[in-house]
């Protein structure tokens, strides 16, 4: 097939925070692309502003300029409900921290996205159940985040990324929290779904070596600037 | 999101953090009790009041009084007077039995009974009270104005029967009111002597030597005990005591009540001080009106006062609504520190929201449901509990107002619209209140919560 599409492009994007009167550079005209169904790793130092491209990409925050598109749409001119229903739909997103609701259960984190859908109980349990039962933790559906190992946590906020069906899954620092034989396990689950069901994976990790051998295109950070 | 998400949503989050949102709750419960049972304390005055006077006809009556120099300086209406005047009417007409059958002929008047009273002695079982005594006649007396608890009402003018009320026979040392009926009671009314009154006799008098009264007793036989009005009104059903006309026009008595009668009858002209007018309908009272004071005469209409009345039920109710506010504006307070409080600790569960997706709207409708289920929860709670306090004090109230003898009343009065308008307007407080936090919780940047932990 061919499947030379380009899913994600960046052009000169650039985030400038201030606080008061000093002006942090985040991220400094970073053009990049990426096609559809590949893996790229970004790496770089902390501080290099490897999150902020990630937040960028998956609408979290907005660049001071330039532009990011995905899948043909201009997400650096979505406004503030667009963004939401983007974020909703368009990608997925997983964090070193897992970011699960500790008072809910596994399924319920899962089905957190599908209630903003407004789609009915029932329904979003089947999905949120098909889901959990593909990132292997369908028995432990209704335990509580305090009760699951981070493997396993991280394993529910992947269910929880993909239970809307986005073409993209963003991960931030997924084995920041974890051990090296955990991080290898959801390394190999991202690159299990984007080898077999073709999802486009941006990870984000300061370890190069974890993500070389499945990563098609590998991005290193310097100061917010694309190092090549 | 459906509406049975942000029902769940709501409903975790306050089961989570129950100790606050029962506290909370708790004021919101008190606000609204406050105003509930404030309100329907002066919707039940109100409505006794009203309720009375209809039952006893007072929109359809008239108070007639003679135009007196000193009730014409001190009536505010003088244009009106004025005009009377100048259409030729009478400005020192008496009120005598002439007017009486004058104006029993007007369109619309079903009784005209002159309103007197004297002041009399009551003696009764060996017990004195010193009482204002009413001449009523026997049809006015059978009518439904006078409500009575036990007996009967004198079924013609002349007969030597009273009616007597039932709180003066307490005050008489009486327990059980109805044994006083067929019993004798004395009356001894006192005269005023004009021959003796003699200025140069004044310092006497200030000395209470020499008063210028004489005293006669008469008996008569009690047929009839009076139910208290509590909340009475004005004439004629205020009095303890009711004689019939045909046995008081043998009675030497003080012709008077107040002050001008005195003046009226040193310059020899005395008529009744008040004539009552009762009419078939309301709707006659201004063509009455109009026609009495042509005679040369002053009225006066409960109907024309309803207004007033009403205005001032209306102030009553403002104050008694405001304190009740006032609780609720402190517990609108409770409801925006709890919120507050509640996207402190939620901070990083609003991110995750935004993250996955959740619009500011969402965010938003989470919280307003949220505080709206608070206010939704103590204003049903707040109408339980008013409706509690106002049995509370009703029976408290009674049961002192039952040991003088007044029957039992209802002061509280929960109409559909209250039971309904509380448990709205505290949701509606509780909207207003979680305006600001929703806000906030919307506001919250999902980069900023998702690093926070």
């Amino acid at each position: 097939m061919n499947n030379f599409e380009v899913l994600i492009k960046t052009d000169r994007l650039t985030k400038i925070y201030a606080s008061g009167r000093i002006q942090v550079v985040a991220l400094k005209e970073v053009s990049l692309f990426l096609e559809k169904g590949k893996f790229m790793a970004v790496t770089g130092s902390s501080g290099s502003g490897k999150s902020t491209l990630l937040n960028l990409l998956g609408g979290l925050d907005t660049p001071t300029s330039g532009t990011v598109e995905v899948n043909g749409k201009k997400v650096s001119d979505m406004n503030k409900e667009e963004l939401a229903l983007y974020r909703r739909y368009g990608v997925g997103m997983i964090f070193q921290s897992f970011n699960l609701i500790s008072s809910r259960t596994a399924i319920e984190n899962v089905e957190l996205p599908l209630v903003f859908s407004g789609i009915f109980k029932k329904e979003r349990s089947r999905r949120a159940e098909d889901m959990l039962e593909k990132v292997g933790l369908y028995p432990r559906r209704y335990h509580r985040p305090s009760e699951l190992s981070g493997g396993e946590q991280q394993r529910v906020a992947i269910a929880r990324a993909l239970i809307n069906l986005p073409q993209v899954l963003l991960a931030d620092e997924p084995t920041g929290n974890l051990d090296s034989l955990t991080s290898s396990q959801i390394v190999k689950l991202l690159a299990a779904l984007n080898q077999d069901q073709g999802l486009t994976v941006v990870m984000v990790s300061h370890e190069e070596a974890l993500t070389r051998e499945f990563a098609n295109q590998i991005v290193h950070l310097h100061d917010g600037q694309v190092l090549r | 999101m459906r509406l049975s998400d942000y029902v769940q949503f709501s409903f975790s989050n306050l089961w989570k953090m129950k100790l606050r949102t029962f506290l909370t709750t708790f004021g919101v419960t008190i606000g609204i009790g406050a105003l509930v049972s404030m309100i329907s304390f002066g919707k039940g005055i109100q409505k006794n009041i009203t309720d009375n006077f209809k039952a006893l006809e007072l929109f359809n009556s008239i108070t007639v009084f003679p135009s007196s120099s000193l009730f014409q300086s001190l009536n505010p209406d003088q244009d009106e007077r004025r005009k009377v005047r100048q259409k030729g009417g009478k400005t020192n007409a008496i009120l005598d039995e002439k007017a009486v059958l004058e104006i029993a002929k007007l369109k619309g008047v079903e009784e005209v009974f002159p309103d007197i009273r004297f002041p009399a002695i009551v003696r009764f079982n060996g017990e004195e009270e010193l009482r204002l005594v009413q001449v009523l006649p026997s049809k006015i007396a059978s009518s439904k104005l006078i409500k009575l608890r036990f007996g009967r009402s004198y079924s013609s003018d002349d007969e030597d029967s009273l009616i007597i009320s039932n709180s003066l026979l307490r005050q008489l040392e009486i327990k059980d009111e109805s044994s006083a009926l067929g019993k004798r009671i004395e009356i001894s009314s006192i005269a005023f002597d004009f021959s003796s009154l003699n200025p140069l006799e004044f310092p006497s008098f200030l000395k209470g030597e020499k008063l210028p009264f004489s005293r006669e007793s008469y008996e008569f036989i009690i047929i009839g005990v009076t139910e208290s009005m509590a909340f009475g009104g004005p004439s004629p059903i205020q009095s303890d005591i009711f004689i019939p006309p045909g046995r008081a026009q043998r009675i030497k008595k003080l012709p008077f009540t107040n002050l001008w009668d005195l003046f009226r009858a040193k310059e020899g002209k005395l008529g009744y001080s008040a004539l009552n007018v009762r009419l078939s309908s309301p709707k006659f009272v201004d063509s009455v009106k109009s026609k009495i004071k042509e005679m040369g005469f002053e009225t006066f209409a409960l109907i024309d006062q309803l207004k007033e009345i009403r205005a001032s039920f209306l102030y009553m109710n403002m104050i008694l609504a405001a304190v009740g506010m006032i609780a609720i504006f402190v517990a609108s307070l409770g409801i925006i520190n709890t919120m507050v409080m509640s996207i402190m600790e939620r901070y990083s569960e609003i991110g995750i929201m935004k993250a996955v997706g959740a619009g500011d709207k969402d965010i938003k409708k989470v919280f307003f449901f949220e505080s709206s289920s608070i206010g939704f929860m103590g204003g049903v709670f707040g109408l339980g509990l008013g409706w509690l306090v106002s049995r509370l004090i009703n029976r408290i109230v009674n049961y002192f107002l039952a040991k003088q003898g007044v029957p039992f009343i209802e002061y509280f009065n929960f109409p559909w619209w209250l039971c309904l308008g509380a448990v709205l307007f505290a949701v509606f407080v509780s909207l207003l209140s979680g305006i600001y936090p929703a806000l906030r919780a919307a506001r919250v940047d999902p980069v900023v919560a998702l690093r926070h932990d």
